[in-house]
């Protein structure tokens, strides 16, 4: 069994495999899956599109918002596409961003928290409330989704009790250096983009390429069968929900830097469906043992060139959950059409 | 979301309901009181309930709470139950149906068929009953869209009504320019909402909200009916412990499965007209505001012992579940005044499901499944 989670060839992920180079037998599907092309088209296109309808869409003043807007969605949808490879979910990451952002902000307020260790209290309570998930659903063996949907209850109240108020008032600007002004970019290029690529990277990196990552989409495939090959199937799954919770964290500070100097009580909500959305769209099948970061990131983009698209031509900006909801249905449609040609074949 | 997080449970549950007696003239009085709790998820309902309603009367009694917790106080919360049982229903189907069946569409549905109806009552001059007719049937064939792209397409069901979900609370925004409609018929509808003293009973008896009789009862005893009664039910519960079996013995699963979704559907769309009454509004958020409808619906049917896996579920756990939740928000208002009451309800709310979902684990691996 110890073979099953090293060659994947058995899955349905294994698109035939390119002609390996000579010497080395590569079992692993290729880096750039079936889905994700379709993505890259689609994003080129629908880009081509705007950039002729609206001249003023390929200036940096609607880029760089495009790139900085994606990347809270982006950064916890990574954690998300772990969790979803084992066959999990988590609902309660909106909630965890609120609770975050929110004793951060007061801080910041309060103290006058300097910027690495405002990052580090948001990922730090970000981590914490991650375990809080994994302990339940790895050890309390309940559906993920029963318990995500308790703590996202739990983590809203407790945010709720810090916020005291409605609002935070006057949160200082420590965190411009993930913003999208001029503090946020080096070169013109926003800072929090490129640490949400660099973070993508890593772990598109090492779910791909290490024990450790395959052992995720194994436990997706048949826990049962993971378990019994020898995977530590608790820690794993812990794991998982927790670096959704450290990421979660972390985009709490990006969301923070994006919005203005006071904060509401509702922020973070709805957010768990944007990003389950933006993993599905990416080609991440919901019932585990398949997917990738690359195509979370691609959907994420996708999901916010939406956005900025539809409020730049001019168009009701509620239109753009309707466009959302059929690229999911979409992407579901061409990922089932896919896997029943290759059950076919 | 057909993957068990915890395939052990399923080996374990097993072996235990035949290693273990499920009645036994050995067992001792406080073991059986604990089997049954554990494993009948209506007795520890009643038990919580009890609990929650003895507490409160008795913090009342001493004057802990800012108002009597009286039964006149509880009569009047049951219009919170309305929406919160009704769509527990819709969900215990959809879940109940397996495949990893759920509903996340279904406060984007209220919000849309809200709308539709808002439109045809308070605008176009409809009748009452063929606008209610109406929003039944849009809300049908909204649930119908769930229907056909699950089970006869074999779509995820939780993508698809995530999807769904985007799809119609965008449309029911855009529909009237994300403004209200409250016109004159719309609000003299909130007369429906309001309290009524029942015939045949002294007038010491709690006044109980109108839309109880018009809607709650009505909608439970039907489906109450159709799962406990007619082949149908069986046919559902069928295919949601095993498709594959269900295929065999001659079921057509896929239109079982899609009927489950069209009457999620309709009942959302009656759960549309009682929001429109309720607010005297129709608003084009009221369904996917805050939290939405679909969390709190989903928390209740679970809470109400339906098995997220399908083939488990009853009607009368879910009524349970949410009055035991609603009577546990109203003492929670009078206990914690002001809005930290309201936060406290997630809090207890939260609380309640993972502890029913733990004991749920806990109990299956001892005395193996639960009805």
């Amino acid at each position: 069994m110890s073979t099953a989670t090293l060659t994947p060839a058995g899955r349905p992920d294994g698109e035939p495999a390119a002609p390996a180079p000579k010497g080395r037998q590569r079992i692993l599907p290729p880096p750039v899956t079936g889905q994700e092309m379709v993505l890259i088209v689609v994003i080129a296109l629908l880009w081509l599109a705007l950039s002729l309808a609206t001249p003023a869409f390929f200036t940096s003043g609607s880029i760089v918002p495009l790139l900085v807007g994606m990347t809270p969605i982006a950064l916890i949808g990574i954690g998300m596409t772990i969790v979803i490879i084992t066959g999990g979910i988590d609902v309660s990451v909106g909630s965890i961003v609120m609770v975050c952002s929110v004793i951060v902000a007061q801080t910041m307020v309060g103290s006058g928290l300097p910027l690495p260790l405002a990052v580090l209290l948001a990922v730090a309570i970000g981590g914490v409330l991650g375990l809080v998930n994994g302990v339940l659903i790895a050890y309390g063996r309940v559906h993920a989704i029963i318990i995500t949907f308790g703590t996202l209850n739990l983590f809203r109240f407790i945010g709720l009790q810090v916020f005291d108020s409605s609002t935070v008032e006057g949160i200082p600007r420590t965190l411009n250096f993930f913003g999208r002004g001029e503090a946020g970019r080096t070169l013109g290029i926003p800072h929090s983009f490129v640490i949400m690529l660099v973070l993508a990277a890593l772990v598109w990196w090492y779910l791909r390429h290490t024990a450790g990552g395959r052992h995720f989409y194994a436990i997706g495939n048949d826990q049962q069968a993971a378990r019994l090959a020898g995977i530590s199937v608790r820690t794993r799954v812990l794991m998982a929900y927790v670096v959704t919770g450290l990421l979660a964290g972390l985009a709490s500070c990006f969301v923070l830097a994006q919005g203005t100097s006071s904060l509401a009580a509702n922020v973070g909500s709805g957010l768990e469906l944007a990003v389950i959305a933006a993993v599905v769209i990416g080609g991440t099948s919901i019932i585990g043992g398949r997917g990738s970061v690359l195509g979370t990131v691609l959907g994420a983009l996708l999901v916010q060139t939406v956005a900025t698209g539809v409020t730049q031509l001019g168009w009701r900006s509620q239109l753009s959950d309707l466009f959302v909801g059929l690229f999911i249905l979409i992407a579901v449609g061409a990922d089932l059409i896919r896997q029943r040609t290759r059950r076919a074949s | 979301m057909s993957t068990q997080t915890t395939p052990g449970t399923e080996p374990s549950a097993a072996s235990g309901s035949t290693v273990e007696p499920t009645a036994g003239g050995t067992e001792s009085l406080p073991a059986k009181v604990l089997r049954i709790l554990l494993t009948q998820r209506i007795a520890l309902l009643v038990l919580l309930l009890a609990t929650v309603l003895i507490t409160m009367s008795q913090l009342s009694a001493n004057n802990y709470l800012s108002a009597p917790y009286s039964t006149s106080y509880l009569a009047a919360t049951l219009i919170n139950a309305v929406p919160l049982v009704m769509l527990g229903l819709a969900e215990l189907l959809v879940i109940t149906s397996g495949r990893g069946g759920i509903d996340l569409s279904v406060g984007a549905i209220v919000s849309l068929t809200g709308m539709v109806f808002g439109f045809a009552y308070g605008e176009w001059g409809w009748s009452l009953s063929t606008a209610i007719v109406l929003a039944v049937v849009f809300g049908g064939l909204c649930g119908a869209v769930n229907g056909a792209l699950i089970a006869y397409l074999g779509f995820p069901a939780l993508i698809t009504t995530l999807a769904t979900y985007y799809g119609f609370s965008s449309l029911a925004l855009v529909v009237n320019d994300q403004r209200p409609i409250n016109s004159q018929p719309v609000q003299d509808l909130y007369s429906t909402a309001s309290a009524v003293s029942l015939p045949f009973l002294p007038e010491a008896f709690p006044r109980i909200p109108l839309g109880v009789f018009t809607f709650l009862i009505p909608t439970a005893l039907v489906v109450w009916l159709v799962l406990a009664r007619t082949t149908y039910g069986r046919r559902l519960y069928a295919i949601g412990t095993n498709d594959v079996a269900a295929e065999w013995t001659g079921i057509n699963v896929a239109r079982t499965r899609f009927t489950a979704y069209v009457a999620a559907g309709a009942i959302s769309g009656l759960v549309a007209v009682v929001t429109v009454a309720q607010f005297a509004s129709a608003r084009p958020d009221s369904g996917v505001s805050g939290n939405g409808m679909a969390l709190p619906a989903i928390t209740i049917a679970v809470l109400g012992g339906v098995a997220i896996t399908g083939g488990i579920g009853r009607v009368a756990g879910v009524v349970l579940a949410a009055l035991l939740i609603v009577w546990l928000n109203a003492g929670i208002l009078l206990a914690v005044p002001g809005n930290a009451g309201s936060q406290f309800q997630l809090f207890a709310l939260g609380v309640v499901l993972i502890f029913a979902a733990l004991l749920n684990g806990f109990s299956n691996r001892r005395y193996g499944g639960t009805s």
